[in-house]
């Protein structure tokens, strides 16, 4: 199991590989925004701060709708694109700006 | 109805329509006093700006005004602050009649242009600090999201200190004589608005005031209603006021407030929720408080329910569903920031006893933080399932305190 802390809400949950984070969200109640869920919006971009090697690798997709925020995104992901990838791992998400 | 231009300042010119008939807005909003579709031009030594357009149905309206101003090989910029129908009727005409124009948008109205208008345009985005020129005149955007859409701009005109703020400081409000200190009062419908459009996200209407504070502003040009040039810092304190976050609780006595909400047909979720809330209340830190929504009218909860830090809601099961009340207050979160504060669902049942399920569904869709899994305890609770009602409440108020929640899915 992956451990993920999801920083604003002080949620500690430990995920099964290959879970995606939109699950953990709704499984959890985390209050990570989500709007299109499909990669457009930008709603749920969230900072990794640590762990991003135990999610999937960004799609095109993701890659092209972070380029629009014109910001450093170094550790930004859209969570709606994110899988846990990994049987083992800490991850420390840090969401809602 | 054929609208008027009007000087707004030195080089920007009103030329939006206005809609006198209109009743009810966006299926929710009633609009007494009618509204206008407020679009603007802005005229510098190398060109011009068209700052938004107009609901389709006044297209008319919006281009005799345009007409009036200017050409259309003029038009240097077309600026959509954000992409709602009622802003964006009359763009896909205007780029026919002016094709040299830059439609300049914000990076999270990308794709929904593409949605609304099933073709693909030619666009440039704007992200917060980007300038565009019109020769002597400069506007500088400011991304300033979810106020009211995902996609919302503003933007600043530096020379006339003009704020465009998109839909942010609007009114429903009809009236030519167009500005503040002309027009008639529109307090009720400036406030409503803010009520109906800006109050459910508060905390981007914070980080849209910082923004705006690096400014100075003469005159705030808004989407609708009346332009503010008496004294645009009077309405931008009654924004920084209506959405402060200080709660009065926390504020002045750093309590975190929990409300628990119940129907009870006999008697039973009443009892669970008596228990429900000694546990909340035994909390050190937290004071709880019980409504009975047999009789309460959930519009004048509003208030309560943004004070509050988690909102426990309770009802019997009664031919499969939550009652009504139940489901009408939290109809009410449509009027406020849920993201993020604590929910949680109780009940009593007899046969099926569906309802905690589908409240805390229900809180779930809301976007409320659901960190303790509903309670439903079948008919008349026994002292142990009193017992477990308490520590219920407790563990609630407890996350709501900061502990941390540990899980595993």
């Amino acid at each position: 199991m992956v451990n993920i802390f999801l920083e604003n809400d002080n949620i500690n949950v430990k995920v099964p590989n290959t879970k995606s984070l939109r699950y953990v969200a709704t499984k959890t109640g985390a209050s990570m925004e989500f709007g299109c869920r499909v990669g457009d919006c930008l709603t749920c971009v969230a900072r990794v701060k640590s762990g991003m090697e135990f999610l999937n690798k960004k799609n095109d997709k993701e890659i092209k709708a972070l380029e629009i925020l014109a910001m450093n995104v170094e550790g930004l992901r859209l969570m709606c694109q994110c899988n846990v990838e990994a049987d083992e791992g800490e991850i420390v998400i840090s969401y809602g700006f | 109805m054929l609208s008027k231009t009007t000087k707004v300042s030195t080089s920007v010119d009103f030329i939006g329509a206005f809609d006198p008939q209109i009743r009810t807005f966006d299926i929710i909003m009633k609009t007494a006093n009618g509204s206008s579709y407020n679009s603007y031009l802005i005229r510098g030594s190398e060109g011009v700006a068209v700052m938004d357009t107009v609901k389709k149905e006044f297209s008319e309206d919006f281009f005799h005004s345009l007409e009036l101003l200017c050409k259309y090989d003029e038009i240097k910029y077309i600026v959509l602050h954000h992409l709602e129908p009622d802003h964006s009727g009359a763009l896909v005409e205007l780029m026919q009649k002016a094709p040299r124009a830059q439609l300049i948008i914000s990076g999270r109205a990308v794709m929904m242009l593409k949605g609304l208008l099933k073709k693909e345009i030619a666009f440039e985005v704007a992200n917060t600090g980007k300038t565009i020129s019109l020769g002597d005149k400069t506007i500088e955007f400011l991304s300033t999201p979810f106020l009211h859409w995902p996609d919302t701009m503003s933007s600043y005109l530096h020379e006339d200190k003009v704020l465009f703020s998109g839909d942010v400081f609007g009114s429903h409000y009809y009236d030519e004589r167009l500005f503040d200190d002309k027009v008639g009062d529109f307090s009720y419908a400036f406030k409503y608005y803010y009520d109906h459009i800006m109050r459910p996200f508060k905390l981007y209407v914070r980080q849209a005031l910082k923004l705006y504070s690096k400014f100075n502003i003469d005159i705030i040009a808004p989407l609708h209603g009346p332009i503010l040039r008496s004294n645009p810092q009077y309405y931008i304190d009654k924004y920084a006021q209506w959405s402060s976050e200080a709660k009065f609780r926390k504020h002045e006595f750093g309590q975190k407030m929990i409300c628990v909400f119940y129907m009870s047909s006999y008697d039973n979720t009443q009892e669970m929720a008596k228990k429900i809330t000694e546990g909340a209340d035994s909390v050190e830190g937290v004071v709880a408080s019980m409504y009975d929504l047999a009789s309460l009218d959930e519009r004048n909860m509003i208030d309560l329910l943004e004070e509050s830090d988690a909102i426990i809601v309770g009802s019997p099961t009664i031919n499969g569903d939550a009652v009504k009340p139940a489901w009408d207050l939290l109809s009410c979160m449509a009027f406020l920031e849920s993201n993020g504060k604590i929910g949680a669902a109780f009940g009593s049942y007899g046969w099926t006893g569906e309802a905690p399920e589908m409240l805390h569904d229900r809180m779930r869709w809301l976007k409320f933080r659901l960190p303790v899994p509903p309670l439903k305890i079948k008919l008349i609770p026994t002292q142990e399932e009193l017992e477990s009602c308490v520590l219920f409440g407790q563990e609630v108020a407890e996350i709501a305190m900061g502990k941390m929640v540990e899980m595993e899915i």
